[in-house]
């Protein structure tokens, strides 16, 4: 599902942010990939987006090799794979609703799909009723769950969430977390990039942490608890 | 592309224009301004060209048949040899006689003063008159003419002839430059306002990267939006041009002036040119508008 293999990526500026990464995300995982600020996580974020091309390495991600993708096939790419941000993204004026088909409208689905699968997916994140408000009216939570259902509508097989939790509450942080293994359970793969160790500990899955640019451990879940389960 | 998200995509364009109309009034203003310029010098350059053509239609080779060409036989060969020259459109045959009656009209009441060298006692040559196809040949033609064994002599319009042609050479060369410039700063107007609604609409067109839309789906909102400032700007201003327009024929049909009434039978009346105009205006804002955003967006949108 994804492939890093000795990946570097340097700017033009001189900054080394990731040296010599390799890992492998297989299919149906749910990663937390960890590490302080500045540790290189956004850039790890953005060589998996393919916003930023690797400076050697070869990247794989949802079988396609992003040292080589053409431009005009990065969109298709994109389609494969739903993206949450810490701060949300969410087009102020338009309601939840239009913000989860927004997703749908530029990737050419048909009305009648929009009407179909919108309401599905704001059901799924727990938002069925909140479908006509618009985003300053729900709260953190609430506007990031409306990101995971736009996340979700185009039913990716992987879920790229970068600091899902950032900007809210740790009650409501830990129900993301919990939708998203949700989520997990029905077989998408998800990566969660976070900085918060204590949110990351209650949940039990595999967990690669970063520093100053290089993997410094990849833990596997744990096997004495239940596969992907979470402790309280 | 769906016909639904292909009305979206519009939707999205008008309502950024809508949105951001602050700006859009601003480059509507100076693209109006603009086109009132270029349309201006365009009609400005067509009635020249008309007061020019007429002119040129005036003006005239004459050329002198040789004294030794008598028979009717020899002009009718003469006549044949002129209508081959290639740059000769209208040749009208003028007798002595026909000359000196010409003449002697000309002269008013001092006419009779002529009237003894009818018959045999006319001395004037019999002459054709030759219209050219084409003034910037004048000279050639006439060479060619005067080359030909029975004419004696040519004369030309040579002074008249070029200044017709400086005339339409400035007005050309001026119109080419205003038309140039005004098109790169039209261009440089929708440059900033897509800059502006890029600005803007930056959220959007992450989120529309993120989720796999396509470049040109992307960008053609954009394209739609300078398309409709440029075709907005277009239909205001073929209407302050026909206005002003049909108020400067108006002027120059009623003001006290010999020359200005002479010219006035030569402008351009609006009803002979306002589909063209409107098609030439519409074409441009359009073209501006479409092709300016597409260059631009391309530039101030990574995608």
């Amino acid at each position: 599902m994804i492939e890093f293999s000795n990946v570097t990526k340097r700017y033009d500026n001189g900054t080394r942010a990731l040296e010599n990464v390799s890992m492998t995300i297989e299919r149906g995982e749910f990663v937390f990939i960890v590490g302080s600020s500045g540790a290189g996580k956004s850039t790890l974020i953005k060589l998996m987006l393919r916003e930023e091309k690797p400076t050697s390495g070869i990247i794989h991600v949802n079988g396609f090799n992003l040292n080589k993708i053409k431009r005009r096939q990065i969109p298709k790419f994109r389609r494969t794979l739903g993206v949450v941000f810490q701060d949300f993204r969410l087009i102020p004026n338009m309601t939840a609703f239009d913000n989860v088909a927004f997703a749908l409208r530029v990737t050419n689905v048909s009305l009648r799909d929009i009407r179909r699968r919108v309401p599905y997916v704001l059901g799924l994140v727990g938002l069925a009723s909140k479908a006509r408000t618009v985003p300053e009216k729900l709260s953190g939570g609430e506007q990031q769950r409306v990101a995971l259902a736009r996340a979700l509508v185009n039913n990716p097989d992987l879920i790229i969430a970068d600091e899902p939790t950032g900007n809210i509450d740790p009650e409501l942080s830990y129900e993301i977390v919990e939708l998203l293994h949700e989520i997990n359970k029905k077989g998408t793969t998800i990566v969660m990039v976070t900085h918060e160790h204590e949110l990351v500990s209650q949940f039990n899955h595999r967990v690669i942490t970063i520093e100053n640019g290089t993997v410094v451990s990849d833990v596997p879940p744990r096997e004495d608890e239940e596969d992907g389960g979470y402790r309280l | 592309m769906r016909t639904s998200s292909f009305g979206y995509l519009v939707k999205e364009g008008a309502r950024s224009l809508w949105v951001n109309r602050l700006m859009s009034a601003a480059a509507i203003g100076v693209l109006v301004a603009c086109m009132i310029l270029v349309g201006s010098a365009a009609l400005f350059a067509l009635n020249v060209s008309n007061i020019v053509s007429y002119f040129e239609d005036e003006n005239e080779i004459v050329a002198f048949v040789a004294d030794d060409i008598t028979t009717q036989e020899e002009l009718d060969a003469l006549s044949l040899q002129l209508h081959t020259i290639e740059n000769t459109a209208d040749i009208v045959f003028v007798s002595n006689e026909e000359a000196l009656q010409q003449q002697i009209e000309e002269y008013g009441e001092y006419g009779w003063l002529l009237e003894e060298y009818q018959g045999e006692e006319n001395m004037l040559p019999h002459a054709y008159r030759i219209k050219v196809k084409d003034i910037s040949l004048l000279e050639d033609t006439a060479q060619q003419i005067e080359a030909l064994s029975g004419i004696q002599e040519v004369r030309i319009p040579t002074d008249v002839a070029h200044t017709l042609l400086s005339i339409r050479r400035i007005v050309s060369m001026c119109g080419v430059v205003v038309v140039a410039i005004l098109l790169v700063v039209s261009l440089i107007i929708i440059a900033n306002t897509i800059k502006i609604t890029v600005f803007n609409r930056h959220r959007e067109i992450s989120i529309m990267k993120y989720v796999g839309a396509t470049d040109g789906f992307i960008k053609l909102p954009f394209v739609v939006e300078g398309l409709l400032l440029g075709l907005i700007s277009a239909l205001l201003a073929y209407l302050v041009v026909w206005a002003g327009y049909l108020y400067v024929m108006d002027w120059a049909s009623t003001v006290n002036s010999q020359w200005l009434q002479e010219l006035y039978r030569y402008f351009v009346p609006f009803e002979a040119v306002y589909r063209e105009l409107l098609i030439g205006f519409c074409a441009m804002g359009v073209g501006i508008g479409s092709i300016g955003s597409m260059i631009f967006v391309g530039k101030y949108l990574k995608v």
